[in-house]
């Protein structure tokens, strides 16, 4: 009993880490109907330059606490400005020549593009990124808990509040909504639809940024460390639904812990196939995703 | 001489092994004939239905697998390989694409990069299987020594080893060849139809019975089947593979050389696999890498300048690339050592082919000659129509006895609105029924719920006493039930015949492997459709158009190509929504004889209609319908004098009267 607890508990903070990264594949997917391809790239770009940020301050004297807290908008505006290059590159262009395919081949090499830069600015031998918390564990009630992995729980909830926060009360929140319901229709009523998905990529590739430098102290930091979390995320947009926030963090919780389950009772050599057999699964029982909605046809 | 051509090209091929003598070069040219095999496949699924698969290296790397699973566990060599493999690569193409494709959107791009890399995992950890990553072993087979007959034909005096990989090499070019005529084959088959037509126009598609979802699950399982027989040859030219050989990176190799080598051709798939075999060459050695961005940048430089002299006003268009290429070229000259940065090349070359080669070198010089030689690719006249058959098969049999179509208590709700509030609605066999109502009032709703485009939120819709609310538009389609469309839904880019054709897909009895082997039966099936589709066509008046595309046709002439295309399933029950709208009076007139032999040959006609005089002087009975509630039924008379019905037209005036 106390080993399963143990493991839902850790199965929690990987699904969270998931969660952000498949808000983010949302944010883009409700503004366009696309979504970033290298998603997992722009996470591992997000936590290098965190990596360096940190370890600058750090030299500075500035304890490692402090240095994490005042790394964090620098990786979020960094993150923002990727997204918006994601966009502007990848997307913009494809969007405009109604090539079906274009965005997914464009988002691809973008992502091959920007892993190979970090290769060749960060090195490929993965990195230690300082933790900011005691990397001790905690005795709460019959599981140890690792003060980080507490941190990426309320990190990931704090985020993705903090955007539907401002999509539901800011103006220019209200034109995401509105372009994500009807791009043609907040277009002719002035809504610059080009800015809102230019901002809905920026606020995704930020999502993943944040993902990096929450899921970095935990573990080893490199420029592939993305792939496999973005495809991880795929899943958990698909399971939860592609338009449902809460599908995002119900679909994390689930895939989080059933891995963490099969990493433990079966193998961790079969750790990544639930991700697969719960997304072959989902499709279908319920195409939309649990939480998601069915889209109706206009003839 | 066209039916000559594969042998020619199997001949031509034979010739290589013994002019190429280099044993590397050999190679080189026999993995670009097996990833052709791949790419060609892979053409079938992104080029034709549009969907991409970021998993075909996955698929290989299975057919490849089975074949080492095979040889290692069952002692099994090439030829059983060359069997079990594409049906194990078919069957995880169906397991994927069974439940990818039920939702539209970029499901089964991420469905199938998130299987790629899983089989990569998987490949290692199943090592009783697989071996994990020390990978399988392989020999090259000899297929018969030769090399008795070296005293006559002195040519064929070689070693053993020279030996195998010649007739290796040889094996590879035909099943290369037999591919391409397969494909060739499917293509021109009602299948290459189906995917253009769905493309197109999906929701018509579905109506005229042929499932855009069973279509492209077809496509992708061919697909597979096809990278499966690739990776046993595979396999077999390495002589070793371990999991590695099947990464993403070698996925999105294939959707590169799809893209950059032309999409639905058969040539642009060979050019793109040639390239991409090439490439890992061409970043290895920075002075060929400098050529090559070189030669990129000169033909830019000239097939730029060409096309802005010709038409000034393309320049601002040309410039961007033009100026890429020339910048990439700089840029090679300055990179000193390109193997680490092997992959942002990679990753440019990409992005450049996405948005300035959208249709590959081949659509580019297929564009060039075109414009150099207009004509030159002129559609041929191969889709022109033969000898006609008859319009109509025998009349339907319907029961007389009971209404053909009951609506029962039917609601549609979207969100807060009730676009249909507890309709009610009997059509009798063999009558035409009108259903009107001002703008809003439910009738295009109440065609999407009988066509299974909606499903009612509650009600019965029972046709021949089926309960048919909640079953798909395919399935509604083939159970005969017919409809056009209000905004016409039409595949622009098929012929007027083969806009026919598409709907009489369900007369073929042949299936995938009767048109793969060409068999009598599948040709007899196209030559009768083709005769039926001629005589519908010239039912409706548009005999002399049938090698037109529709898109080129007058707004009246498509809304009378879809009641042919629509009669065309044999429906018992046609759903015509506004046919008359924008139509000039004498085509009223037409239409409105079409309709009545229409009915007179015992189909069952539903109407939508605003021109009253359509709809009074044809239907046998009328409901009107009101804000999603039915407010009147009968004879055009009674219908004409119900005061509700002024009321809905009119507004309060008749109130007041």
């Amino acid at each position: 009993m106390n080993i399963l607890a143990q493991l839902i508990v850790s199965g929690v903070s990987v699904g969270m880490v998931y969660a952000v990264i498949a808000f983010g594949y949302q944010l883009t997917f409700a503004t366009s109907k696309t979504l970033n391809f290298g998603q997992g790239e722009a996470l591992a770009l997000g936590a290098l330059v965190g990596l360096t940020t940190i370890n600058f301050l750090i030299g500075q004297a500035i304890g490692t606490f402090w240095a994490y807290l005042l790394m964090l908008p620098i990786v979020l505006v960094f993150g923002m400005a990727q997204g918006a290059v994601v966009e502007w590159l990848g997307v913009r262009q494809a969007i405009r020549m109604k090539s079906e395919a274009g965005w997914i081949m464009a988002t691809i090499a973008l992502g091959i593009i920007f892993k190979n830069l970090a290769e060749n600015i960060w090195g490929r031998d993965p990195l230690k990124f300082p933790s900011p918390l005691p990397e001790q564990a905690l005795q709460i009630g019959p599981v140890r808990v690792q003060p980080m992995e507490i941190a990426i729980v309320v990190g990931a909830l704090a985020l993705m509040l903090a955007v539907e926060i401002f999509n539901r009360t800011s103006i220019f929140g209200k034109a995401v909504v509105a372009t994500a319901a009807d791009r043609d229709a907040a277009g002719l009523m002035g809504v610059n639809t080009s800015l809102v998905i230019t901002f809905s990529y920026a606020l995704s590739s930020l999502s993943a940024a944040f993902a990096g430098v929450l899921v970095a102290p935990v573990t080893l930091t490199g420029a592939s460390m993305g792939a496999v979390l973005g495809l991880k995320a795929f899943a958990v947009a698909i399971i939860g639904g592609l338009s449902s926030g809460i599908g995002a963090i119900v679909g994390g919780l689930i895939l989080g812990i059933v891995e963490t389950l099969t990493g433990f009772y079966i193998s961790t050599g079969y750790k990544d196939v639930p991700g697969l057999v719960l997304l072959l699964l989902v499709l279908s029982l319920k195409p939309s995703g649990l939480f998601g909605k069915a889209t109706i046809k206009k003839v | 001489m066209r039916r000559l051509l594969p042998l020619i090209a199997i001949l031509a091929l034979f010739a290589v092994p013994f002019v190429v003598t280099s044993p590397y070069y050999l190679h080189l040219l026999q993995t670009i004939a097996i990833f052709s095999i791949v790419v060609l496949g892979l053409d079938i699924v992104f080029g034709y239905t549009g969907e991409v698969s970021i998993g075909h290296a996955a698929l290989f790397g299975i057919g490849a697998y089975t074949a080492g699973v095979l040889s290692m566990h069952f002692d099994l060599g090439l030829w059983p390989s060359l069997i079990v493999a594409p049906i194990v690569a078919a069957a995880f193409g169906a397991l994927l694409a069974l439940p990818a494709l039920r939702v539209t959107g970029p499901y089964l791009a991420m469905v199938t990069l998130a299987f790629g890399t899983i089989i990569q995992i998987l490949i290692n950890e199943l090592v009783p299987l697989t071996n994990g990553p020390l990978g399988v072993k392989f020999s090259t087979p000899a297929l018969f020594d030769w090399r008795v007959y070296s005293k006559t034909l002195p040519f064929l005096d070689m070693s053993m080893k020279r030996m195998k990989e010649a007739q290796f090499f040889m094996l590879s070019a035909v099943a290369l060849v037999l591919v391409v005529v397969v494909i060739n084959r499917i293509l021109a088959s009602r299948y290459g139809r189906a995917f253009e037509a769905l493309r197109d126009s999906p929701i018509a598609c579905d109506c005229m019975g042929v499932s855009v979802y069973r279509h492209k699950v077809v496509a992708f399982v061919a697909s597979a089947a096809f990278a499966g027989f690739a990776g046993v040859f595979f396999s077999y030219s390495e002589q070793y593979i371990a999991p590695n050989n099947f990464s993403f990176d070698l996925s999105v190799l294939f959707l590169l050389a799809v893209t950059m080598g032309g999409r639905k051709s058969r040539v642009g798939p060979i050019l793109g696999a040639a390239i991409i075999v090439y490439l890992p060459n061409l970043l290895a050695d920075i002075h060929l890498f400098r050529i090559a961005a070189g030669a990129v940048a000169a033909v830019a430089v000239v097939a730029g300048g060409a096309s802005a002299l010709r038409n000034p006003e393309s320049r601002a268009r040309v410039v961007v690339p033009v100026a890429l290429c020339v910048a990439f070229f700089a840029f090679s000259l300055f990179l000193e050592n390109i193997a680490d940065y092997k992959l942002a090349v990679f990753g440019v070359m990409i992005l450049f082919v996405v948005y300035y080669l959208p249709d590959g070198v081949v659509g580019f010089l297929k564009q060039g000659l075109a414009q150099a030689a207009p004509g030159l690719f002129a559609r041929k006249a191969g889709s022109a129509a033969g000898p006609a058959g008859d319009a109509f098969v025998a009349a339907p049999q319907v029961d007389m006895e009971r209404p053909l179509l009951e609506v029962r208590q039917v609601v549609m709700q979207f969100g807060g609105l009730k676009a249909l509030r507890e309709v009610d609605l009997e059509v009798r066999p063999r009558t035409i029924h009108g259903l009107i109502g001002p703008n809003g009032s439910g009738k295009s709703t109440m065609m999407n719920v009988l066509t299974g485009i909606y499903t009612p939120t509650s009600g019965e819709v029972r046709f021949e006493g089926i309960d048919i609310a909640g079953f798909k538009s395919p399935r509604i389609a083939a159970l005969g039930v017919a409809r056009t469309f209000q905004n016409v839904q039409l595949f622009g880019e098929l012929t007027l015949l083969e806009n026919v054709l598409v709907a009489l897909q369900h007369t073929y009895k042949s299936g995938m492997a009767g048109i793969a082997f060409a068999l009598p039966r599948a040709r007899a099936d196209e030559a009768a459709a083709r005769a039926r589709a001629t005589a519908i066509l010239a039912f409706v008046g548009l005999a002399e158009l049938a090698a037109e595309e529709a898109r080129n046709l007058p707004y009246g002439k498509q809304r009378l190509l879809e009641i042919g295309r629509a009669l065309a399933l044999d429906p018992k029950l046609m759903l015509l929504d506004e046919p008359a709208a924008g139509l000039t009076a004498p085509d009223i007139k037409e239409l409105l004889a079409i309709i009545r032999k229409i009915r007179d040959h015992g189909v069952t006609v539903v109407l939508i209609e605003h021109h009253m005089d359509v709809v009074m002087s044809l239907c046998d009975r009328i409901t009107v319908l009101d804000f999603g509630e039915k407010i009147a039924e009968g004879r055009a008379a009674e219908v004409q004098s119900n005061p509700r019905v002024i009321e809905a037209y009119l507004g309060g005036a008749a109130q007041a009267a």
